[in-house]
């Protein structure tokens, strides 16, 4: 129910005016004051006479004091007042209406974009939050290998997260029955079970899409609280585009994966053609995102730097055994052919819309810092940040690596060569982080597991 | 008595944002409206706001106008300004910012984001 006060009535905008021009066109004095006795209008001189309440359903707000024109003015008041009152319930359900609609609408326009599980579960939290008052809440996943329903996520007092929940009395009916329920006096239901936290009413909800049911999500209230037909509504919607969303995300999971692994593949096929290569692409990839984490790349970056780094070879697909796998001096010619990879690699990933970002870093891992690398002899940070970590990173390995017709540099004599090249071909601040970077760390990653990873982060 | 402004040509966006700053009635805020540009500068210049909830999209005088004129004014230019703005419709933050709001939200607002800016901007 809305309050109103006489003195908040009479100190509005448009009413204040009015009101003084009223009690001064009435021509005898008048007082009128609020609850509490403070003046709001007052005629000067004296006032005498009665001091008639203005009464507003059954409540007392102020008081008008004066002859029987006083009386007149003080039910005046109290009808416009009532007025006041009406409008204000009447706004305060639209109001509430209105915040109902922009939670939905924020909730459609945030949760597309979110891919991981436990970010729906946030904005679902949060929406509800904002909506629907409760002491705890707990959101049930059924985790599909398993079978189980397991604790997401939770506030307040209420189950703690990653409990396995056997699903027992209320929450038993809505898991079977798929339909959402209030509950404002559990004690009074028979299904009830004892819970190991205080409460007294919940509201429970199924996590529903069009095809299955994803979970249970249930607010509670320790202290006896009632909720209405309209929250469990507005409840339910909001879980439900969550549960939609959950789906939506393992969908894409899924697509990512295989896409990852045909990136993986691909890249492993190549690498298989030269064998002593054995595992250059993997370790590449390993020295790659450790000094783009030095660097302090962000996760995207990271992302497209790995990608870059997998695939920065992928070019000599295009380029013949006889002149790829010979081990003796390369002609003019041949040296040509395999100086095209790099470009090659470009054309073949610009086929990929997907892979576009990270064509600059496969299509200049063979520039020089100082200009004298190619194809495009590009100096200095005009060449693509990830190329010239790759550079660093596929220059080191192949230095470290055996070949039949020579044995490898030690990582010392390795770094050394590194530093030694320092500005003329790397880049000076790619070396120092380079040197930064755990790179024995990396390398035993990358022997670790000689497959490469297929699995997105 | 602290003073907060709303101007709006739609009259049920008004009357919700009334609707939600009424609230603060009861500390003593007087509540103001206008339903276009040219009135609201007018009460901007007569009454001094300290805070003042735009519309953008308004026949004439837009909520830009308004903005500029009020930020441009030495004696005004201390006013806070919230921009309204349509979701969906095509928002220039830049041209916001040219105009110096201070800030700006969209609409549908939620109502409790925008008590909260008015009770932060009057120190409630
Ligand atoms: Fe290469």
């Amino acid at each position: 129910m809305a309050q109103i006060t006489l003195g908040t009535l009479i100190r509005k905008k448009l009413f204040a005016p009015l009101a003084h021009r009223l009690v001064l066109a009435l021509e005898t004095p008048i007082l009128i004051e609020d609850l509490a006795g403070e003046p709001l209008i007052a005629t000067d001189g004296a006032i005498e006479g009665v001091r008639y309440p203005v009464i507003v359903q059954g409540d007392t707000i102020g008081w008008v004091q004066g002859n029987e024109k006083a009386e007149l003015l003080a039910s005046l008041l109290a009808y416009h007042s009532e007025r006041e009152v009406e409008r204000k319930n009447l706004g305060s359900e639209t109001l509430h209406k209105y915040k109902e609609i922009t939670l939905l609408y924020d909730m459609a326009d945030k949760i597309p974009a979110c891919m991981e599980r436990s970010e729906i579960i946030a904005i679902l939290t949060e929406q509800i939050r904002q909506a629907i008052r409760f002491s705890g809440l707990s959101v049930i996943l059924l985790d599909k290998e398993s079978g189980k329903l397991e604790v997401a996520a939770s506030l307040g007092n209420e189950y703690a997260l990653g409990t396995v929940i056997e699903p027992v009395g209320i929450m038993a009916s809505v898991w079977a029955s798929g339909k959402g329920e209030i509950i404002n006096d559990v004690h009074a239901d028979q299904r009830f079970v004892q819970r190991p936290y205080r409460v007294s009413s919940l509201m429970c909800a199924p996590l529903k899409s069009k095809e299955s049911t994803v979970g249970i999500i249930e607010i509670s209230s320790a202290e006896p609280t009632v909720y209405a037909a309209e929250d469990l509504k507005l409840f339910s919607t909001l879980a439900s585009q969550a549960a939609v969303q959950m789906e939506n995300s393992v969908l894409y999971l899924e697509l990512k994966n295989a896409f990852y692994t045909m990136v993986y593949t691909l890249a492993e096929t190549i690498e298989k053609r030269d064998p002593y290569t054995g595992n250059h692409t993997k370790r590449v990839m390993e020295y790659s995102l450790a000094v783009g984490r030095t660097i302090g790349m962000s996760e995207d970056e990271l992302i497209r730097l790995e990608l870059a780094a997998v695939l920065h070879d992928i070019g000599k697909i295009g380029v013949r055994d006889s002149v790829l796998l010979k081990q003796g001096k390369l002609t003019d010619d041949e040296f040509h052919q395999i100086m095209q990879h790099p470009e090659l690699g470009g054309q073949i990933l610009s086929r990929i819309p997907q892979l576009q970002d990270i064509i600059p870093g496969v299509v200049q891992h063979h520039e020089r810092f100082d200009g004298k690398g190619y194809p495009e002899g590009m100096a200095g940070e005009q060449i693509n940040l990830a190329a010239r970590i790759i550079a660093i990173a596929d220059t080191f390995d192949a230095m470290t690596t055996d070949r039949p017709y020579r044995r490898g540099f030690s990582f010392e004599e390795a770094f050394e060569e590194v530093r030694r090249n320092s500005g003329t071909q790397f880049d000076p601040k790619i070396v120092d982080a380079f040197f930064e970077t755990d790179v024995m760390e990396a390398f035993f990653r990358a022997s670790a597991n000689l497959k490469l990873r297929a699995a997105p982060r | 008595m602290p003073k907060v402004l709303i101007v709006d040509d739609e009259p049920h966006i008004r009357y919700l944002l009334e609707l939600t700053i009424e609230e603060l009635e009861a500390d003593g805020v007087l509540l103001l409206t206008a339903d276009n540009g040219e009135t609201a500068l007018e009460i901007i210049q007569a009454e001094k706001p300290e805070i003042v909830f735009l519309d953008v999209m308004m026949p004439k005088m837009s909520g830009f106008d308004v903005c500029n004129a009020v930020k441009s004014s030495p004696d005004l230019s201390d006013t806070y300004i919230v921009l309204l703005t349509a979701k969906g419709q095509e928002f220039d933050k830049q041209k916001g910012q040219d105009v110096g709001a201070d800030i700006y939200m969209t609409k549908p607002f939620n109502p409790d984001d925008v008590l909260n800016k008015a009770r932060e901007v009057l120190g409630l």
